[in-house]
């Protein structure tokens, strides 16, 4: 079977892990409580007829005086970068944050979530211009998750 | 011999290290007792490594380096493992064998996990509070020196400045556009100070309010009321502005000494209108009037309706040339235009340029005679009276 270690990457109170939640276990809890170092979840899955076991590494948020430890981006083969869409710091923090993924994993794919999308109103909603492979995502709403993933895995085995 | 002295010491040490010995096919050899409680089940010999630590995914070309090169080693820090944190090191046995150090490290990191549950709360705290502060009215705080050390978005906004340090650098002094003579915020906190007063900057009307935050720093409040302040200066009867904004507008004209014109349009044989339509007609016309005229002014203009069929008409930033041509367009849009129920009406225009020696009379006086002339002269037509 072929296994994969995707990181789900992005500032801290993103919803990383409500994400990964929401995916592996099918559960939302409300409260924050912060990452520390990173937990590895394991999900099966099957896309286009290929197994696949995904090692879903849900690291530790950035803060603006803590990096993320580089040794947790070696041998990724994706990434989900996640953003609060309601703090635009943290969407505009995802480029310096993609381009260190990238300069440890040259040629890895991406997925961008712009997540807590159920704090937003319909108008501002239709008002977002998503750009390839972005999201509109909510874990509380369970909306766009398993699309978010499955285009993950879909571009990492293409 | 050094590794063991590792493990040895470790189980000396609390017993907060558990070892795996993999080979170099990735499978376990043997492993500590104790390292079941990090894994989900107890690892036999043979069973695939990856199979229990599932974070050397990815990561297995760099720790099979390790069996040829004793230099070499892997770790991961703060790995989640069954409730625990542990700290995951891979180091050189020997040729054949390889040495996996699961570290426990739960008591430190969920003591650094509260400072940083602590710390990341106080951020989303300051960072909820900056958005309640950006969605406020125009907020200014300045320091008793003078200093500026916080404006909140809409101010920056509003002013076209991304950063504080950019409010100097644009010479964005709010004191100024209050009164002239002021120098500082000090010398408007003064004048403001428990009040709110209306201050115009560009074409907007704000309310300022200045508040005292300890002794130290002032906090000044713009909030744009420019809709309502205007609306609240509209000719109920015509959408027009009302004479005593006209005035306002022409009294600082004539302060600030800009170059300014004004008209005194008059509609030509009303009287007939409402005589022969009916005064429902005639206010339907004004309007009618009023809207071509406000359609084809500058926002920074001035139309305002004098009293029954005389409007004036304040042009900022013009001269005389330019002045009579844009009345003479008014005048001519007016005599071609069709009205709805009137078909054609014809006005007359008597205009006067600014001059420092001016005040709200005697210019308007100048305006009134020359408007006098026009229809003496026998009426649709525009007339200028200089001032000798």
């Amino acid at each position: 079977m072929i296994r994969k270690k995707i990181l789900l990457l992005g500032d801290f109170s993103v919803g990383k892990t409500s994400l990964v939640r929401r995916y592996v276990d099918s559960a939302f809890d409300d409260k924050y409580l912060t990452t520390i170092g990173v937990k590895i979840s394991k999900k099966l899955c099957n896309i286009a007829g290929v197994e696949c076991e995904l090692l879903i590494w849900d690291v530790e948020g950035s803060t603006p005086s803590k990096k993320i430890s580089l040794g947790y981006y070696k041998g990724a083969s994706g990434a989900i970068f996640v953003s609060d869409v309601g703090r635009r710091e943290t969407m505009d923090s995802l480029g310096e944050q993609r381009e260190i993924f990238l300069n440890e994993n040259p040629g890895s794919k991406y997925v961008t979530a712009y997540n807590k999308a159920d704090k937003l109103s319909e108008m501002a909603i239709e008002n977002i211009v998503l750009e390839d492979d972005t999201f509109l995502t909510s874990a509380k709403d369970d909306s766009n998750v398993e699309e978010l993933f499955t285009r993950l895995m879909e571009k990492m085995l293409a | 011999m050094k590794n063991i002295q590792i493990i040895l010491n470790a189980v000396l040490s609390k017993n907060i290290v558990e070892y795996i010995l993999i080979d170099s096919d990735f499978r376990v050899v043997s492993s500590s007792t104790g390292v079941d409680q990090y894994l989900d089940v107890m690892p036999v010999k043979g069973d695939e490594t990856v199979e229990h630590l599932p974070e050397f995914v990815g990561s297995e070309d760099e720790i099979k380096k390790i069996f040829s090169d004793a230099s070499l080693s892997f770790a991961l820090d703060s790995v989640y493992k069954n409730d625990y944190y542990v700290n995951v090191s891979v180091e050189y046995f020997d040729e054949k064998i390889a040495l996996i150090l699961l570290h426990n490290i739960t008591d430190i990191t969920l003591s650094q996990q509260k400072l940083l549950q602590y710390s990341n709360e106080s951020i989303l705290i300051n960072s909820t509070l900056k958005n309640i502060l950006d969605r406020q009215n125009a907020l200014l705080f300045v320091t008793s020196h003078d200093e500026i050390t916080y404006t909140n978005e809409q101010f920056m906004k509003y002013f076209g400045v991304k950063r504080v340090r950019d409010i100097k650098r644009k010479n964005v002094e709010i004191f100024k556009y209050f009164d002239e003579s002021l120098e500082s915020y000090d010398a408007l906190f003064e004048k403001v100070n428990s009040k709110e007063e209306y201050i115009t900057i560009n074409n907007d009307t704000f309310i300022l309010q200045a508040t005292e935050i300890e002794s130290t720093h002032k906090l000044f409040t713009l909030s744009k009321v420019t809709k309502l302040s205007k609306k609240m200066q509209l000719d109920t009867h015509t959408g027009a502005f009302k004479k005593s904004y006209f005035n306002d507008h022409l009294e600082k004209a004539i302060k600030s000494n800009v170059t300014a014109a004004i008209a005194v349009l008059d509609l030509d044989n009303f009287k007939l209108i409402n005589d022969v339509y009916g005064h429902q007609t005639g206010d339907s016309v004004l309007q009618e009037v009023v809207s071509l005229i406000q359609e084809n002014v500058r926002d920074d203009d001035v139309f305002a309706r004098w009293g029954g069929e005389e409007f004036l008409l304040l042009l900022k930033h013009t001269n005389i040339e330019n002045a009579l041509k844009k009345v003479e367009n008014l005048r001519r849009l007016l005599d071609e235009h069709q009205f709805k129920e009137i078909n054609h009406l014809t006005s007359s225009f008597g205009v006067a340029l600014l001059n420092p020696s001016d005040d709200l009379h005697s210019v308007l006086q100048r305006a009134d005679k020359a408007l006098y002339e026009a229809k003496a002269g026998g009426k649709n037509r525009v007339v200028f009276k200089s001032l000798k």
